[in-house]
């Protein structure tokens, strides 16, 4: 599929996140034993033939930068087209992050003007999902809207005053929309849109003109009646992570094998950065039960209900429990962990005890030693 | 451009000696310690060396190898200057085109290949080895002999001798000597497959032994004597650490054990010295929550329900509830079911053990051996495969 240019919003850095977001945005956020959030729209997008994709970032993304490099672990790195990074063209008129999708769009004009292809899609990088983002435009253009929402009936558990929310008329278009409301409101808006690119160009320009920043209030509010904006339902899993607590619980639905099945379909692989690891050890005394663990690792003491990134050491007599441990954390000798999420390279040092709490697990920052 | 040393991988090999791993495939490609394939450690070991320039000459069932190798990514072997290339035999203008006669004569037909890099010195490496070694430094050795030919040897055993080809060398460990598999050893000095040449010294010796009609084309046979009998300076290179020729099934399996094993001095979580192999690109491996995993190796897209002990298991393994793996070997997309055992043994890619069956025995008996289950083969519910079997066809229980 030749015809559509993938966009991903990776300027938000979401401050629920705490300790996870200190060094990275959202969407370099880990995830899943061996993923950043951003791997997955990413791959979504590849794995429906975008071979051009733009990724819009505003601050923090030193680490995305680090990950995606020059894309070839999705196959990204062309000599047309490709992968870029979209860092603001100018700072005269901003100051801060983004406020919104059409505020990002307009500071990259320049590049959107250059785009080869008739159609675009417009996805926010933090969403845990695998779209079939063919079917998706296939509906797009037998539905002949002017623009295709992505929504979702089942609730993804993210905050509502947070979330957008469509109306969906008798006619089957999006009437009206309910953005950040204190109660949900009819279908959740996933914030993925399908357009062609020059009415996004001409959305661009009017934003810039009068002032609007957000597509959700600019657009689906206040454009409804002039625009057929559609509505596609996905049915899958689909997952948010704007808390810490959010975070966790996500992490945790990996271990049911539905949503892994689901996330993980072999037809539509997610891929990362390759570190070349190499398989995972688990000792004469290791445990290891009910835990999604990545390669790499060296476990030699318990491991339970947990999610081990690549290069995770768990040393004799350790006890890991309802944990959430990133790429190279290492647990000493007889330590108890208990609803910890440890982010990269934190070492818990022998004898330690940490507990958490399902409701308030606890997050131990990048390179922290304990 | 202009190299100092290139390296040329001799991966023609049918390794029949491996037999129904590879009837598909060929040698260098055979999976090897949960995320692998033999040619992985070559070509790893050039990269960390700085050598950026390797020929793989492949004959035998490329199709695979060429697909893994593709355009050399995984090893930071796609260059514009250098990188991978694959090589097989081809026809020139003119002329009858051949096979590979023999290790010499694939050098020798890609000559016109070596010569594009105008290199000073040539290693040659074969594909059916496991170790972790710097090239680099056996360059140095080399040039610092001022040799013809550098030839890696490993100290083993006296008995373990009459197995290899044996150096016997001086007291500054210039070789005066070869002898193929001698029974009476004078030294304990083995040679590891692995050659430096001054280039144009060697270009002659190809040359001459290209004219000679009764030579077999081969290094080992006629090239190194050859060299010696001319009075070349030819000086062994000690090396000391992990070596393992794994061209048959006992030896295949051994290698992969010794990954488990505290005291071998193959250490693949060393990053000091990676290992790079293609990606597979899947989920990190899921243990449920019968999973009873001990002193083993387990590889992404992986689902353990079953015990599994004293293994390695490549990407992708589903072992079931109740089912029971001990001492094996699970390449790429096996499946054991349910109530199942498989104990010393080798299931190939994607080899199917169904409920209830049995492959493979612990030792004992006259006749023991690894049991071998052969790529895509299904061994039915209920079945059994002996020890020593080689299974290549599905294996059905009589009357269904």
């Amino acid at each position: 599929m030749n015809d559509l240019h993938g966009i991903i919003f990776a300027y938000r850095s979401n401050p629920h996140l705490r300790e996870l977001t200190q060094p990275r945005n959202t969407c370099s956020v880990p995830f899943g034993g061996r993923y950043r959030l951003v791997d997955f729209m990413l791959s979504n997008m590849v794995n429906a033939g975008i071979t051009d994709i733009g990724i819009i970032v505003h601050e923090s993304y030193q680490s995305l930068l680090d990950h995606v490099g020059s894309g070839k672990d999705w196959d990204l790195s062309r000599k047309h087209g490709g992968l870029r990074i979209l860092p603001p063209f100018s700072f005269a008129e901003q100051n801060g992050e983004y406020h919104g999708v059409l505020q990002a769009l307009s500071s990259v004009s320049s590049y959107l003007q250059k785009i080869r292809q008739d159609y675009v899609i417009l996805a926010g990088g933090d969403l845990i999902v695998n779209l079939p983002v063919s079917d998706i435009f296939q509906h797009h253009l037998d539905s002949g809207a002017d623009i295709t929402a992505v929504c979702t009936r089942t609730p993804t558990g993210s905050d509502p005053r947070d979330t957008v929310y469509c109306t969906i008329g008798a006619n089957g278009l999006i009437t009206d929309a309910a953005v950040h409301p204190n109660q949900p409101e009819g279908c959740e808006c996933l914030q993925v849109y399908i357009l062609s690119k020059s009415l996004m160009m001409s959305l661009v320009e009017h934003s810039a003109s009068h002032g609007v920043i957000s597509f959700s209030r600019g657009v689906l509010q206040g454009m409804a009646d002039t625009l057929r904006i559609s509505p596609y339902i996905f049915q899958g899993y689909v997952a948010r992570t704007h808390s810490v607590r959010q975070y966790f619980e996500k992490s945790m639905d990996l271990l049911n094998p539905a949503v892994r099945a689901d996330l993980f379909n072999p037809q539509f692989p997610i891929r990362t950065k390759d570190q070349s690891n190499p398989s995972t050890y688990y000792g004469p005394e290791a445990s290891a039960v009910n835990s999604l663990i990545a390669d790499g690792c060296i476990i030699e003491g318990e491991v339970d209900h947990s999610i081990l990134f690549r290069g995770v050491r768990v040393a004799k007599g350790a006890k890991v429990s309802h944990c959430v441990l990133m790429q190279s954390a290492y647990v000493g000798e007889n330590s108890i962990l208990s609803y910890v999420i440890g982010d990269k390279n934190v070492r818990i040092r022998s004898n330690r005890t940490l507990m958490g709490h399902s409701t308030y697990p606890l997050a131990i920052a990048k390179n922290t030693e304990i | 451009m202009k190299k100092e040393c290139i390296a040329m991988l001799l991966a023609g090999g049918q390794g029949s000696r491996l037999y129904a791993l590879t009837t598909h495939i060929a040698k260098p490609a055979v999976p090897f310690g949960g995320k692998y394939r033999i040619i992985d450690f070559p070509l790893s070991n050039c990269v960390n060396s700085g050598i950026d320039t390797v020929g793989v000459l492949t004959q035998y069932r490329p199709m695979e190898l060429n697909s893994y190798v593709g355009n050399g990514q995984p090893w930071d072997l796609d260059r514009l200057d250098g990188g991978v290339h694959i090589l097989p035999p081809y026809v020139s203008a003119g002329e009858q085109g051949t096979w590979y006669k023999g290790t010499a004569n694939a050098i020798y037909q890609n000559m016109s290949f070596i010569e594009l890099y105008d290199p000073d010195y040539v290693l040659i490496l074969s594909g059916d080895h496991i170790y972790k070694m710097n090239y680099a430094e056996m360059l140095s050795h080399h040039k610092k002999e001022g040799a013809a030919c550098t030839i890696s040897v490993l100290e083993v055993t006296m008995e373990e001798a009459t197995r290899f080809g044996i150096m016997n060398v001086d007291e500054h460990d210039t070789i005066y000597e070869f002898e193929e598999k001698p029974a009476h050893p004078k030294s304990n000095l083995a040679s590891m497959g692995i050659y430096i040449f001054t280039w144009s010294k060697l270009r002659q010796y190809l040359m001459e032994d290209e004219a000679d009609p009764r030579s077999s084309n081969d290094f080992g046979k006629n090239i190194i004597p050859a060299m010696l009998a001319a009075g070349e300076k030819m000086t062994a290179y000690r090396f000391s650490g992990y070596w393992k020729d794994v061209g048959t099934i006992d030896s295949l399996w051994d290698a992969n054990m010794d990954l488990l094993s505290p005291s071998s001095s193959i250490n693949l979580h060393d990053t000091d010295w990676p290992i790079y192999a293609r990606p597979a690109g899947v989920p990190p491996q899921f243990m449920g929550e019968t999973a009873k995993v001990s002193h083993s190796l387990v590889t992404g897209g992986s689902s353990i329900c079953g015990s599994v002990e004293n293994s390695v298991l490549f990407h992708s393994v589903t072992v079931e509830e109740g089912a029971s793996i001990r001492y094996s070997i699970l390449m790429p997309g096996a499946v054991v079911r349910a109530g199942a055992t498989v104990e010393y043994a080798i299931l190939a890619e994607r080899a199917v053990v169904e409920a209830g069956a049995r492959v493979g025995a612990p030792p004992g008996g006259d006749d023991w051996g690894i049991a071998v289950v052969a790529a895509n083969v299904t061994v039915g519910a209920g079945c059994t495969v002996p020890p020593r079997a080689m299974l290549s066809e599905d294996l059905k229980k009589e009357g269904k």
